[in-house]
């Protein structure tokens, strides 16, 4: 089923987030919000997919771009900081599977696949970086340029 | 105006604002904003994750310096957005230093957290969750919640002892591989990969990878630097920990 295949990896996801908000003691709405945020991300992953080509950085990229500009809105409407929200909508974007993996092959004397897994999840790390990278760089000029006009 | 009062109370926020995981840039301009708000000229203040200076110097004044160590610390969201709020008040009220001081105080001894047992079952929610998004069965996910809360115990317990992160990475990755052999080989889930990388999630250092490219990009450098060495040590902790367990499993013969 086309829509389950779409819809339960972001509810997952959300569910995961949720309950990360705990250990960063994110409470109340703030925590609703920011676990949308995390399945949200997930959902323009999966959505970025057929659009590049199926380039798994590319989908990290748009993901990341998305969430932190998400997570700059959410901030600006409720006026807190925008590390709340961003914290924990990362963690389903988060390479976490790439880590395991290449414990695996090191630990099975694989080091070519040791070798390339560790490049790609450096890579996807350096693609989540440079997206948040963008967006908070374009926050930054545009905070700049208001507050210019206003003086 | 009493200059050595709000030196104080400027250095304590920022301290209290690191304390609680903020970034770097947000500790700098709450304390640059607090001076100015409060009419002292050119404030200076320079932090990094484990160390905040705060100096002023006014006309007709000795120069004042007040530098706060900073411990080894987590992330509590809850009291950067209260002393965030906090800092928005005094800047626009500026208030009465003895008062603004009582209000910084009351924010900073705000000890609202979540029980144990709450936290271990959002562990537990946290890893099942993550495990059925990385494609596990049912099963899997309920194994691999449980190995999600074994990591909660340990990291709760080794938070106590202050054991340092690198160690505490590296115990939960072996605390969480260990349990998911012994349920899989108790047959609660079949996919052992799944369960793991469900369970290590507790400890991916998401939070450092989108910090420290902030940080980066708002100049502070040093800050960013040392935050992606958290990030390269938190990674290399969770392969160890779990390698370690994994291999132990396999010399005894086990599942894995």
């Amino acid at each position: 089923m086309p829509f389950l295949d779409w819809f339960l990896p972001c509810f997952y996801a959300f569910a995961a987030c949720l309950g990360f908000c705990v250990p960063f003691n994110i409470r109340g709405l703030g925590a609703v919000i920011c676990s949308l945020g995390g399945g949200l991300a997930w959902l323009v992953y999966l959505i970025a997919g057929p659009l590049t080509g199926y380039h798994d950085l590319m989908q990290y990229f748009w993901a990341a771009v998305f969430l932190s500009a998400y997570s700059e809105g959410m901030a600006r409407v409720r006026k807190c900081p925008v590390t709340g929200y961003m914290l924990v909508a990362f963690l389903p974007l988060v390479p976490g599977a790439g880590i395991y993996n290449m414990m695996e092959y090191a630990l099975n004397g694989d080091t070519e696949r040791f070798l390339s897994t560790g490049m790609h999840t450096l890579s996807i790390a350096g693609a989540l970086a440079v997206g948040v990278l963008v967006v908070s760089s374009l926050m930054r000029m545009y905070t700049a340029l208001r507050r210019r006009r206003r003086i | 105006m009493d200059y050595d009062k709000l030196l104080t109370l400027s250095g304590e926020l920022g301290y209290h604002l690191l304390l609680s995981g903020a970034e770097i840039y947000r500790v700098e301009e709450s304390v640059r904003y607090l001076l100015q708000a409060y009419g002292v000229g050119p404030g200076e203040v320079f932090a990094i994750p484990n160390c905040i200076i705060v100096g002023i110097s006014s006309p007709g004044q000795k120069p004042l310096t007040r530098m706060r160590r900073v411990g080894p610390h987590g992330t509590n969201v809850r009291k950067i957005e209260a002393l965030n709020a906090l800092c928005r008040r005094l800047c626009a009220e500026t208030p009465d230093l003895d008062q603004a001081w009582e209000a910084l105080q009351t924010a900073a001894a705000d000890q609202t957290y979540f029980s144990t047992p709450q936290q271990l079952s959002a562990y537990f929610l946290g890893t099942a969750a993550f495990c059925l998004f990385f494609g596990g069965t049912l099963a899997d996910a309920a194994a691999s919640g449980l190995c999600g809360v074994a990591i909660g115990v340990s990291l709760i317990f080794m938070s106590r002892l202050g054991t340092n992160l690198f160690f505490k990475t590296i115990a939960g990755g072996f605390v969480s591989a260990l349990a998911a052999v012994v349920l899989v080989a108790l047959g609660l889930g079949t996919h052992i990969n799944l369960i793991i990388i469900g369970a290590i999630m507790a400890l991916a250092p998401g939070v450092v990878i989108t910090n420290f490219m902030r940080d980066i990009m708002a100049g502070d450098m040093l800050s960013g630097l040392s935050k992606f060495a958290e990030a390269l040590l938190t990674g290399a902790g969770i392969a160890l920990g779990t390698g370690l367990a994994l291999s132990l499993a396999r010399m005894l013969g086990g599942a894995a």
